[in-house]
């Protein structure tokens, strides 16, 4: 101000009053962190494909590999419909609905609604969001994995994020593997938010098996690539430090209203 | 699964490392450890061992083997000797073992032990048992159960006096049949369940849980003890049929190695003779018709690098591959190191490994890359960002407009929420749903969610209640999917608002739709009063159907005031649907830009007196007919009946703003204009522009 060197009349405001509240409205947070999800993975060239929340078992079990009477099918709590479809408890039948139809070398992300009959806690609903990946190409290798996965947490949470890969089984990948990433509420020295452990489980994923191209009528011999998992609804409650799921469904416009 | 520490330590000659050392190892290289506690002068190992390990590493000597192979630290190599001492008995003349049901049970191994004195058994037993979850019961059962641990192999043991014929039967139960079991639950048994039994009855459940016939008691004398092989799918089916879990079954269901059961039963056969003073008979009875023999798998070494994307030294690769027990062998035959140098070049590049049977998992090369790349380091695989052809995104329209549809209602005040795709039997006799058209979830987590949900519409109004006592004014919305009839979902638009009388809400609501349909490039737009069954759900009032271009998209209308009454929602609620997926289709990016005219409008306003069942739209038509081209834009400004007026009718009001493109209009041609309108007003049977 001091350059305008002019006489300023109040004319009887009180600066110091609050300015007259507007109203906006508010975009769900889990649809916030899906944009910056999806942005990312557009920018490094993958597309976004959808499919069906009602799924048949072939789709969801057995063209991944999990056939019936497995234990594995164990690892996924199924909510099923009296017509003996099943509402699906990942987005991995997106994948292979996509593999039917298209040819390799592709890159594709596949976000949605997925389901579990399980006992609902701070950390567990009934519902939640997966956006689940697959690269398919002649050499795609878990190195390329690794790669992809740290430029997406780089991106997503805007600072360098320590990773660490450690051995994990699914029916569908291998190679299998679990990402976790350190924590970044106690910098992974332990807190309440990463069980002490310093490290939060975010990203499961693997080589895909050869069963599954198999399924889909590709021949192993000549593809190969990743496929992974990250749960938004984790990714949500790390970025906004959220600590209980059920907010995300409770519709509270107390909680919506912060974003 | 619970492991002891010191049991595991007993294992090695040279110590393990400290316990949280080693629990960090095993996540990296292994299974994660989920808890690790102190007990006593012993730590207490919650290892998650993955389904796919369970076959070998859910006992001691595999968790031990496991450890032995990431820390690089020598396991122990026992072999046990089994010690006969009465050696002029032979079970083989006492007891008769068959097989009916031979796909079910693979192999069958058992043993006899006399002169058993059933006591305790030693602190040093019971305490290992303890501290792994397992209540000590007496010597025989724990040291079946001891053995279970440290092999995985589960082991039962029958009183011999008890079995009826001398005989053993493996078999399929009959319908009807019934099994009392040792904690004296009763089951009722079908053909789906395998059993053993005696030339009369069921004795145990197989490969589930014990039957208190044969029970080992304070008088058993004679026991034989039996190690077996079933197969995974017949346990895992009993097991869910009977909803009974067991360590054993456990362990059945994920399979296991059937050469196990002979080191297993030697060596429990042992332990009992060691604690309990009986003698182990002579002979093995062995059903074991097909041999179990190791794979071979060839491992192709340029494989290992394209897959992993990393360099791994042959070298590296065998030693990796012997520390697991596996066996490597350099395919270079000498037939095959004589062939040309290319021949021999690949040759060098494969290796046949061996996989002990042990090893359930592994059957193809993929299964010996990952433990390579496990036991290498998962942390030395460097990121590498691929190389690969430009392949541009798709353009996912349906998500675009998704996005378009988000970002239109948060500008006009809407918060966004996300519901569950469920809802309840009251919610369904609330809205009196149609039952017949909804899906059904078999096995709900609660009643709450017993319906998939057909419309996004109950859901909205549960979170007006829920909201109501801290928001006055409340706007939400929800694009999501909905589920109606068989098989069928699609995706739904819905909001709803809330407003202290409906009609008010009506027109703001409408308008807000107008203003949502214009900027996704949709300009032909129609409203029909529908008739009240059109909709589907019937708790409407003041209802009207949504059209583009001549297609129903959806429907916006007030929430029948019975239905607000239930939900004690206690301002009334205006909702609109709209089926996604149609307008998605309608949707445009196109937009031109249009000549903003250089010449001044001019606005004149006109009101009319109308019969009450005359619609704006009926008005609006001769305003726009009449007045033609020097029309630019026609806003109704107010809607008026009331006791002022004459019985019947209703005052409409309208500000026309005239405009030309090409010149300024003179007052005396919007004067003309405007007169024509109103004569062409006048002109309608009891319409009367109000001067």
């Amino acid at each position: 101000m001091g350059l305008y060197n002019l006489k300023i009349k109040q004319q009887g405001i009180d600066v110091t009053a609050p300015g007259k509240k507007q109203f906006f409205g508010h975009l769900h947070p889990l649809t916030l962190v899906r944009r910056q999800v999806e942005e990312i993975f557009q920018q490094m060239g993958f597309s976004i494909i959808g499919g069906p929340e009602i799924e048949t078992e072939w789709y969801n079990f057995d063209a991944l590999n999990i056939p019936k009477d497995h234990p594995a099918r164990d690892m996924w709590d199924t909510l099923w419909l009296k017509n003996k479809l099943l509402l699906r408890t990942h987005t991995s039948p997106v994948q292979i609905r996509y593999m039917e139809k298209h040819q390799p070398p592709f890159r594709i992300i596949a976000p949605g609604r997925v389901f579990r009959h399980e006992a609902t806690d701070a950390s567990h609903d009934v519902q939640f969001y997966h956006v689940e990946g697959l690269m398919i190409g002649k050499d795609i290798s878990m190195a390329n994995f690794k790669a992809i996965a740290k430029e997406f947490f780089q991106r997503f949470f805007n600072k360098e994020v320590k990773i660490r890969m450690r051995p994990g089984y699914f029916p569908f990948t291998e190679p299998s593997f679990e990402m976790d990433i350190q924590c970044l509420v106690c910098k992974g020295k332990g807190c309440s938010t990463c069980g002490q452990t310093g490290w939060i489980e975010l990203w499961p994923g693997g080589m895909v098996h050869p069963n599954v191209f198999k399924a889909v009528g590709y021949n192993p011999k000549f593809w190969q690539g990743f496929a992974f998992c990250i749960s938004l609804d984790r990714l949500a409650m790390m970025k906004y430090k959220i600590n209980d799921i059920r907010l995300f469904y409770s519709n509270d416009l107390r909680f919506l209203e912060q974003f | 699964m619970i492991f002891s520490y010191n049991w595991l330590q007993s294992f090695f000659n040279k110590k393990l490392p400290k316990p949280e050392k080693l629990a960090e190892i095993l996540a990296i290289r292994s299974f994660e450890v989920e808890e690790i506690r102190k007990s006593g002068k012993d730590w207490v190992l919650d290892v998650d061992i993955l389904p796919n390990r369970v076959p070998d590493c859910a006992c001691y000597l595999g968790l031990a083997r496991e450890i032995g192979a990431i820390t690089k630290l020598k396991v122990k190599n026992e072999k046990l000797k089994i010690k006969v001492k009465s050696s002029k008995l032979n079970i083989k003349n006492f007891l008769n073992v068959e097989v009916a049901d031979k796909k079910s049970c693979s192999r069958y191994t058992a043993r006899m032990i006399t002169g058993v004195k059933v006591g305790l058994s030693p602190k040093w037993m019971q305490e290992r048992l303890k501290i792994c979850g397992l209540q000590p019961i007496n010597n025989v059962v724990d040291a079946a159960n001891y053995v279970m641990l440290e092999t995985g192999q589960p082991l039962h043991a029958f009183d011999f006096e008890k079995i009826k014929g001398k005989t053993i039967i493996v078999r399929k139960a009959k319908r009807g049949e019934e099994i009392i079991t040792l904690d004296g639950s009763k089951y009722e048994l079908d053909e789906n369940i395998l059993v053993i039994a005696d030339s009369k009855e069921p004795l145990a459940i197989a490969g589930i849980k014990g039957g208190k016939k044969a029970e080992i008691d304070e008088n058993t004398k004679t026991i034989v003890l039996e190690a077996a092989n079933f197969e995974p799918q017949i346990i895992r089916r009993g097991s869910k049929l009977l909803n009974l879990k067991t360590d054993a079954s456990y362990r059945f269901e994920h399979g296991l190695d059937p050469n196990l059961t002979e080191a297993a039963i030697n060596k429990a056969t042992s332990l009992i003779q060691e604690i309990s003073h009986g003698k182990i008979a002579n002979g093995l009875l062995d059903f074991y018709p097909k041999k179990v023999l190791p794979k071979i798998i060839k491992l192709d070494l340029v494989y290992i690098d394209k897959l992993l994307g990393v360099k791994i030294s042959k070298k590296e690769i065998i030693k990796i591959l012997k520390s697991l027990g596996l066996n490597p062998v350099e395919s270079g035959s000498k037939a095959a190191l004589r062939g040309s140098p290319p021949l021999k070049a690949w040759f060098r590049k494969i290796l046949n490994v061996g996989v002990p049977t042990f090893r359930l998992d592994i059957s193809i090369p993929e299964d010996l890359i990952e433990e390579i790349a496990r036991i290498f380091g998962y942390e030395k695989i460097n990121g590498i960002l691929p190389t690969t052809t430009l392949i541009p995104p798709q353009k996912n329209d349906n998500l675009f407009w998704q996005g378009m549809v988000k970002n239109i209602l948060k500008e006009v005040g809407f918060a966004e929420v996300y519901n569950y795709s469920f809802i309840s039997p009251k919610q369904v006799s609330n809205f009196k749903l149609q039952i017949p058209g909804l899906l059904e979830v078999e096995n709900p987590v609660s009643v709450e969610q017993k319906y998939l949900r057909p419309s996004l519409i109950p859901n909205l109004l549960k979170n007006i209640q829920k909201n109501q006592e801290y928001f006055e004014k409340i706007k939400v919305f929800e694009i999501g999917k909905i589920f109606i009839g068989k098989n069928h979902e699609k995706t739904s638009l819905a909001g709803v608002i809330t407003t202290r009388e409906t009609k008010q809400g009506f027109y703001e609501l409408k308008g807000i739709v107008d203003l949502l349909l214009n900027k996704l490039g949709i300009s032909d737009i129609w409203y029909n009063e529908c008739s009240s069954k059109k909709s589907g759900m019937r708790p409407f009032e003041q209802c009207a159907v949504i059209k583009i271009n001549r297609e129903e998209i959806g429907f916006l209308a007030g929430i029948s005031e019975g239905v607000l009454r239930v939900l004690k929602i206690k301002q009334r609620v205006v909702a609109f649907n709209i089926d996604f997926e149609r307008l998605a289709k309608q949707c445009s990016e196109e937009q031109v830009y249009q000549p903003i005219s250089a010449y001044p409008a001019a606005v004149r306003d006109i009101a009319v007196l109308v019969p009450r069942k005359v619609k704006v739209v009926e008005v609006l038509n001769k305003i726009n007919t009449a007045g033609g081209k020097l029309i630019m834009d026609v806003d109704v400004f107010d809607i008026y009946e009331g006791e002022e007026l004459p019985e019947g009718k209703k005052n409409f009001a309208f500000h026309i703003i005239y405009q030309a493109k090409d010149r300024t209009l003179t007052a005396k041609e919007i004067d003309a204009v405007h007169q024509k309108i109103a004569q062409a007003l006048e002109s309608q049977p009891s319409w009367e522009v109000r001067k």
